[in-house]
């Protein structure tokens, strides 16, 4: 049915008249500063006096840039197939886990909680958890439930071992369903970090119970031959590029852990809880794959160390491979690990991917960018600044480590283009805010919640990594790989022309470019 | 704040019939729940739009929370900022109170607000913070109000939080200052959050009337008008189950007579207007009630006539939270539709008997959460559409339902008469889209019938 009657968006409505006078009526009620004083203070924050006073606050954090451990467990936890994520704690967290990742990927995001109240905090949280495996269980019927924990079960020192076999012997649970679980305290680490535990914990546990005795290379009853790992992935097309990828080396291979198939389900007209993911099965077999190649390296350090000590396999690690150069050595690592020749439509597509490259050039060129974002994507993108000629200026990992900070500098200062780029980790985007203002650039790229500040700056934002709320499909789009590479390229040079067509005054409207 | 006893919270009705069962029962372990009492107590008092509002605690649960509600402001915007003392290791062995300290001394010293409130968290709860005596001492310091929220996620459900949050503001905000001589004297809003711009339309409505909205508890409120609420003449409770408490012991503090109301659906609105007006004991104001609905509702029926003749006979299930069931109902009776199932699992007993004077003996009511339970609904009543919040939208997209989002992430304000009409509005597109007919329909290769017809 077509419309009839024309009705404003609040946007639109609450600018009409009545609603600005009512608007000016309420100032009786503000805040007693004067609109000069405010003015003054809006002034203020924006000089460089004030950056360095922002740079001296250490109590409090202002605009995070991190979510915390069980939300990355959870994403681990629906890599795989018929697995229930199940978070021990207080029910809150789980709900904002789940709108969380629903707002991201616009999907449905399963996960139940053990619901734990004051009497859990007194008592500890058996009881809790014992009925909830059972309960659900019996209402998901999950093959897999991977529990994580929240501050409250860290904070009173819940023992997550004892209290599962508990209920197995209690007849809660069966023996035989594999319960991996992973301590994800809030108040340390980050979604990575978390992420990490969890993926790690699922492996060895399934493991552990299959009896496999790992020998790399063997292919012994599985024919498989390469491990992957995403990580922290919030793109599903990042899944569809490595798959294209490996597909195009006629490479077998095994995900470990594959959340895009639980984030991006058709619309079937039915749902259902659960949607692909890495088959239980598949994962003790990948310990006797020639080697494991994991596309981030700061998301997936302690399961990369079981990989290489228990397993004794080969493991290469890289962060985000997005751009020419950093794709190259991904293309590379694989023909490496699985001996294969490197197949010509790749050669081809890269072939193609440079020309695209070639062609918008001039508009990157010299371009100076801001990137906030999840170490391993930084890295990514820092590369893919350099290479194209943007040059980066301010990086902000709230949840980098030393070792990334001093990757993302050594990489900075092998290039000419990275001369004037400072990177901060343990930051947030107040920081941000103030070196947008105080440096000004050209381009940022970052999360949805970066756009505040860049607002405030009047810098364009190039929405990338997690989470992306204000912008559909975005992470149905790979960033990595050839493809992905076009994709950013793509998004980057026409955000930087549609700019350019906002700002002309007429007369240059250009046709051409 | 006093410190929270579960007895006594216990004891306490969510509505005001002796409940048959707990009430604000605790989720079951096990289950998809829905928030925990910190975030309740944060919904209540973020729309105090000038305050800076300070999570103590862990990053995450202001990391999580931030700017995740659509509580529309006219003005200030402070309380759209992330604040969090994020504690780490180190904080939970050896206490955070030196950086609470810190990071209100760093709030009041940068950002200047009327007020700040605290929220404690699992954690701060759990290793025994004295945030009170912390608000305490710099409160004084500053001479500036702190407010410590002691609603920490694991007391209970969101609604629980809801309520500490009210009896914060009683504690201390309401009847701690006083109303400017210009300010005429008038009905306090309490549990209208101002999504989506809601209250906007309200306030207009109200003006109209002539009837003075006073202190906004909390949508788009200042704070300093929430500290002179214990003036006003009449309390309107819009969200009962949130803040009814609240509305009960301004009357026996300050004996403002309240009643609870509603402005979805243009009945439910005339009725709060018109209560309004009765109840401030002012007849030349009730008139001009009379004549504004009158004339507003005349107007309705003219404009949703082209609605009406398709949406007649549709039927909807509905589940949602904070915004009120039964009133939703009304508002989509007036509109033809019948709902043909309820949730109720954040209803209270009042709640509970309200949506029975307003649905057919045949509406399912759908007493626990969870997709699966919801969806089933949906197919055993062939209902048309559903009507509920953001974590169910995407699994109604899966199962091609045609649905409209009902609860705090909202785009659109559904309040009062033009509300009907945006309501009216949206069911039509969402209910006449093409994408449903392509969606439902089998692939050309394909000869199977959709699951039935819609």
């Amino acid at each position: 049915m077509k419309d009839h009657l024309n009705i404003p968006d609040h946007n639109k409505l609450f600018q009409t008249e009545p609603y600005v006078k009512q608007r000016e009526g309420k100032k009786a009620f503000e805040a007693p500063c004067s609109e000069q004083e405010t003015a003054e203070a809006l002034a203020y924050s924006k000089t460089s006096e004030y950056k360095d006073k922002n740079f001296a606050r250490k109590s409090l954090v202002v605009n995070p840039h991190k979510a915390c451990q069980p939300l990355g467990a959870l994403m681990a936890s629906l890599g795989f197939e018929k697995t229930l994520p199940f978070i021990h704690g207080s029910q809150g967290c789980t709900a904002y886990f789940r709108s969380h990742l629903s707002r991201h990927f616009k999907e449905p995001a399963p996960a139940v909680s053990s619901s734990m109240t004051e009497d859990g905090a007194v008592f500890g949280g058996m009881s809790n958890l014992i009925d909830g495996l059972e309960n659900s269980v019996a209402l998901y019927k999950p093959e897999m439930v991977a529990v994580s924990t929240t501050c409250m079960a860290e904070v009173i020192g819940d023992d997550l071992q004892a209290f599962i076999s508990n209920a197995r012997q209690k007849g809660a649970i069966t023996e035989e369903l594999p319960v991996p679980y992973a301590n994800t305290p809030s108040f340390a680490g980050s979604h990575i970090t978390g992420y990490d535990s969890m993926l790690k914990s699922i492996i060895s546990t399934l493991y552990k119970r299959s009896g496999i005795e790992a020998t790399p290379g063997s292919g012994e009853g599985t024919g498989e031959k390469l491990n992957v790992i995403l990580g922290f992935e919030p793109y599903t097309g990042n899944f569809a590029e490595m798959r294209k990828i490996l597909a195009a080396f006629d490479t077998k291979y095994t995900f470990l852990g594959d959340h895009s198939g639980n984030f991006d389900s058709p619309a079937t007209g039915e749902y259902s809880y659960y949607y692909g993911g890495t088959k239980l099965e598949d994962v003790p077999k990948a310990a006797n794959a020639l080697g494991t190649l994991s596309l981030q390296k700061y998301s997936v350090k302690k399961t990369l160390e079981y990989i290489e000590g228990t397993w004794k396999q080969q493991t290469v690690s890289m962060s985000a491979p997005i751009g020419i150069t950093a794709t190259d050595r991904l293309v590379d690592a694989i023909s490496e690990l699985t001996g294969l020749p490197i197949p010509a439509e790749l050669i081809d597509e890269r072939g193609r991917v440079v020309d695209a490259l070639t062609d918008s050039h001039p508009y990157l060129h010299g371009k100076r960018t801001a990137l906030v974002g999840d170490p391993d994507l930084l890295i990514g993108l820092i590369q893919f600044c350099l290479e194209t000629g943007m040059e980066p200026v301010h990086i902000v990992c709230s949840n980098g480590d030393n070792g990334f900070k001093g990757e993302a500098e050594a990489l900075l200062a092998a290039s000419p283009y990275g001369a004037e780029a400072t990177v901060h980790i343990g930051n947030d985007l107040w920081h941000m805010r103030s070196l947008l203002i105080d440096n000004p650039v050209d381009l940022s790229f970052g999360s949805s919640h970066l756009k505040y500040a860049a607002k405030d700056a009047g810098v364009p934002l190039i929405r990338v990594g997690f989470p992306v709320f204000d912008r559909h499909h975005l992470h149905r789009y790979p960033v990595i790989g050839y493809q992905g590479t076009l994709n950013l390229l793509t998004t980057v040079v026409n955000t930087i022309l549609q700019n350019l067509d906002d700002d002309s005054s007429g007369f240059n409207h250009d046709l051409v470019r | 704040m006093e410190p929270i006893r579960k007895d006594e919270f216990d004891s306490q009705a969510c509505g005001s019939l002796t409940p048959k069962t707990k009430p604000c029962p605790r989720p079951k372990p096990g289950e998809a729940a829905g928030g925990c009492s910190f975030d309740g107590a944060q919904i209540t008092l973020l729309p105090i739009m000038d305050a800076a509002h300070l999570v103590h605690g862990p990053i995450a649960c202001a990391g999580n929370s931030w700017e995740s509600r659509g509580t529309l402001t006219s003005g200030p915007s402070l309380s759209q900022y992330g604040f969090a003392t994020d504690l780490n290791n180190t904080d939970i062995i050896f206490g955070g109170e030196k950086k609470l300290k810190e990071s209100i001394d760093y709030i009041a010293g940068r950002f200047a607000p009327p007020a700040i409130f605290v929220y404690a968290t699992c954690v701060t709860a759990l290793i025994g913070e004295d945030m009170d005596a912390v608000c305490k001492e710099a409160s004084g310091r500053l001479g500036l109000p702190v407010i410590p929220v002691n609603a920490p996620g694991f007391v209970g459900s969101k609604n629980l939080g809801n309520r500490l949050a009210g009896d914060a503001l009683l504690q201390y905000v309401i009847g701690t200052g006083e109303p400017e001589k210009e300010v005429p004297l008038g009905v306090n809003l309490i549990g209208e959050y101002n999504i989506a711009g809601e209250m906007w339309d309200i306030e207009k409505l109200m003006n109209s009337a002539g009837i003075t909205l006073m202190s906004r508890i909390t949508g788009d409120a200042r704070y300093k008008e929430i500290t002179w609420a214990h003036r006003a003449k009449v309390n309107m409770v819009v969200c009962s189950r949130a803040l009814l408490g609240l509305a009960k012991e301004m009357e026996k503090r300050y004996h403002i007579p309240f009643f609870e109301g509603s402005f979805y659906g243009a009945k439910e609105t005339t009725y709060s207007l018109r209560q309004m007006a009765f109840l401030m004991n002012d007849r030349e104001m009730e008139r001009r009630v009379d004549r504004l609905t009158e004339r507003e509702e005349a107007r309705l029926i003219q404009d949703l006539r082209p609605y009406r003749k398709l949406l007649k006979g549709k039927k909807a299930v509905l589940y949602t939270g904070g915004v009120k069931s039964w009133s939703i109902i009304s508002a989509l009776k007036e509109l033809g539709v019948q709902v043909v199932g309820v949730g109720t699992n954040k209803s209270t007993d009042d709640d509970v008997r309200r949506i029975a004077d307003r649905v057919g003996d045949d509406t399912e009511y759908i007493p626990e959460g969870g997709a699966s339970r919801i969806i089933k609904t949906v197919r055993d009543r062939k209902a048309d559409i559903m009507i509920a919040g953001g974590r169910n939208m995407y699994v109604a997209m899966k199962e091609q339902i045609p649905f409209i989002d009902i609860n705090q992430e909202r785009h659109k304000a559904y309040a009062g008469y033009e509300g009907l009409l945006r309501l009216a509005k949206e069911l039509t597109y969402s209910l006449t889209n093409p994408i449903w007919r392509l969606a439902s329909s089998p692939a050309p290769w394909d000869k199977e019938e959709p699951p039935y017809d819609r």
